[in-house]
């Protein structure tokens, strides 16, 4: 390769390197700047715009939601353990095992409903159009996945859903 | 050396030394092979020549550091924008498991 071709390539590596540098240095920096918020609710606040007083009456209801959240967390774990130990038993145990399924899928919809009262509790409380954006944003976090699962283990694709 | 200049003033003598002056025979295509050798003479400077005048740009002082900067400065800015991304996810993510336990989800 000729002397030219040689500078070319190297500034060209070196404008990569310098391309590479920065970006990497530039989103560390960021990410540790901003990323793993002490406050949980500080996600709402910057994402929906909301005021000093609208934030405080949802960590008002956040503070009252999650002790409820707990408790379900804990029935639905424990009821997950009783299905486990049933599963583990043998292969004799369908019927016992299709009751703690049943028992285990009746906590989580209550659990889903008292969720969902929750969100639309939030959305409440912020200005019109940034509660329905968090509502939406709530159920495709939420319930989106299973939605998908469900639709892909049936074979359908979300647009004939809807016909 | 009148009578020379006499001599070459004589159209007869002149026209001989036409006459006797020989043009050689032109190559076959010669005003072909003129005009294409004027026009490659006017065309845009080659690949190597390109190759050195962005070469030249660059070993410019002035320009090289402007060039620095700015690649600098679009590194910086992409990765801004993408930790941005990465930390607004992770807040709502640090939102999301405080109000929809790991099993729901």
């Amino acid at each position: 390769m000729n002397r030219p071709g040689i500078i070319l390539v190297g500034a060209l590596a070196l404008g990569v390197a310098i391309f590479a540098g920065s970006y990497y240095t530039a989103r560390q920096a960021t990410v540790a700047c901003c990323s793993r918020p002490a406050d949980d609710l500080s996600w709402l606040r910057t994402e929906f715009h909301l005021s000093d007083a609208d934030l405080a009456r949802i960590r008002e209801l956040h503070a009252g939601y999650q002790p409820k959240c707990a408790a379900f967390c804990a029935k639905i774990a424990a009821k997950q353990s009783e299905l486990d130990a049933v599963l583990d038993g043998g292969t004799n145990s369908t019927a016992e095992a299709r009751l703690k399924l049943d028992e285990l899928a009746a906590l989580r919809a209550q659990c889903q409903a008292n969720m969902l009262q929750h969100f639309v509790a939030v959305s409440q409380v912020m200005p019109p159009d940034q509660g329905r954006r968090y509502l939406a944003e709530m159920k495709r976090l939420t319930l989106g996945h299973h939605e998908q699962f469900e639709h892909s283990m049936s074979g359908e694709t979300g647009h004939e859903q809807h016909h | 050396m009148k009578e020379n200049n006499q001599a070459s003033d004589d159209p007869r003598i002149s026209a001989l030394l036409r006459q006797a002056r020989l043009a050689p025979d032109l190559p076959p295509r010669f005003p072909q092979q003129v005009w294409r050798r004027i026009e490659n003479a006017a065309a845009p400077a080659t690949s190597a020549s390109w190759l050195d005048a962005v070469v030249n740009l660059l070993l410019r002082p002035k320009l090289a550091l402007a060039a620095v900067a700015l690649v600098l400065l679009m590194g910086g800015l992409a990765g801004t924008l993408e930790g941005r991304q990465a930390a607004r996810h992770d807040a709502q993510m640090h939102y999301l498991a405080s109000v929809a336990p790991a099993a729901l989800r």
